[in-house]
């Protein structure tokens, strides 16, 4: 059911609205038989009427509200998940990979280039070193 | 990737993305980047938490200014927030400065020594600095305190596997397994890694929670696979022939389609 979810929203409320005014016409039935003495007589049937007909109301509204029903068996929500992502644990994500390289944008090569080239190669030096 | 997706599919894309714990971080960038630029207004609350997706996305793509950005954001609206500061934390270790990072952590420790978030950060610098054993040690410290985790105790399971310390890892998975019984994964994660242990007994185990995995999802490819493998090994007084796995997977219902 594709209608806005106002819509929904107002059967609720009409439904509340409804349930409080069967309970109030309820109670003021009963303050009514205590005045008169009456006390064996039945609700009038309006009143139990109403009282049904709002409750399903706002029950329909409701489930219209609440959003996608869930499959009872908790094990078939699974049948999609893969270990691609049981796997990743945000927590614990580390930023030591190739990823770091392997999107840098050329502006952002090129700096890198300059920094290594005002090093010396430590490398060379040391082979050297052994040497004399 | 369609360039011409309206704003409520971009968010819908992103929050399912976050629930699923998808490191698709070079979509999420290109997503969030537009979502964020283009739509920020619109978002409303939901802007802070796509900026801290985005920003540990930005990370894995090294984009640096747009992490930047990101936190700069968070910076300005929560200025006292131990979840921004581990943000900071993040950003350093990305840029491999990770003695800074450790000091960050430490202070947010010093002001809440619960928080769950910066000791699983400091772990992760162990790891990153290639110190496994460390890491091991204060995760299971860590796990000792918050037995609850299931995403610590998945972690260190895979620790122990890299360790090659299959004994181990199986009874972190045991854990996970008991806390989550109807999760074929963790079911299936544990029979591949009593298999990789070997020996008769961890192989007529590991045999049973394939079937198990089976039973939970029929359509568990890597399951199917491993139960096909112990076809016809076991012990001789039960040994399981390829035929009784073929009854037994047609009265499951598995078929070849």
């Amino acid at each position: 059911m594709k209608m806005a979810s106002s819509f929904w929203k107002g059967i609720v409320g009409v439904g509340l609205f409804a349930l409080a005014h069967a309970a109030f016409s309820a109670a003021q039935h009963r303050s009514y038989m205590r005045l008169t003495e009456k006390e064996n007589e039945m609700l009038p049937i309006d009143i139990v009427l109403q009282t049904l007909l709002s409750f399903v109301m706002t029950c329909y509204g409701i489930v219209h509200i609440a959003g996608e029903f869930r499959e009872m068996d908790a094990s078939s929500e699974l049948k999609n998940r893969t270990f691609d992502t049981l796997r990743n644990h945000p927590s614990f994500y580390l930023f030591n990979h190739r990823g770091r390289v392997l999107f840098r944008t050329p502006e952002q090569e090129a700096s890198s280039a300059r920094n290594q080239q005002a090093l010396p190669n430590p490398l060379r030096l040391r082979k050297l070193e052994n040497f004399q | 990737m369609d360039p011409f997706l309206s704003f409520t599919e971009m968010r819908d894309k992103l929050r399912k993305w976050r629930e699923d714990n998808c490191r698709n971080s070079e979509q999420i960038v290109d997503v969030g980047e537009e979502l964020i630029s283009d739509h920020g207004s619109k978002l409303g609350d939901d802007v802070w938490i796509i900026y801290e997706q985005v920003m540990i996305a930005a990370l894995d793509c090294s984009r640096d200014d747009l992490a930047m950005t990101c936190l700069q954001e968070l910076r300005k609206q929560f200025p006292d927030s131990h979840r921004v500061k581990r943000l900071s934390g993040m950003r350093l270790e990305a840029l491999e400065r990770y003695d800074e990072a450790t000091k960050y952590y430490e202070a947010i420790l010093q002001d809440d020594p619960t928080n769950t978030a910066a000791r699983k950060r400091k772990i992760s610098i162990l790891k990153a600095q290639g110190k496994p054993a460390e890491a091991i040690r204060e995760l299971n410290e860590y796990l000792e305190q918050f037995v609850g985790d299931q995403e610590a105790w998945h972690e260190l399971s895979e620790l122990y596997i890299n360790e090659h310390d299959y004994g181990k890892a199986a009874f972190c998975l045991e854990e996970l397994m008991m806390t989550n019984p109807h999760n074929h994964l963790y079911c299936e994660q544990y029979a591949e890694v009593k298999y990789t242990q070997g020996g008769l007994d961890n192989l007529e185990l590991s045999r049973k929670y394939f079937a198990q995995a089976l039973r939970l999802n029929n359509r568990n490819m890597r399951a199917l696979f491993g139960l096909y493998m112990l076809a016809g090994r076991g012990t001789k007084e039960n040994k399981c022939s390829v035929k009784a796995v073929e009854e037994m997977l047609e009265s499951m219902q598995i078929t070849m389609s």
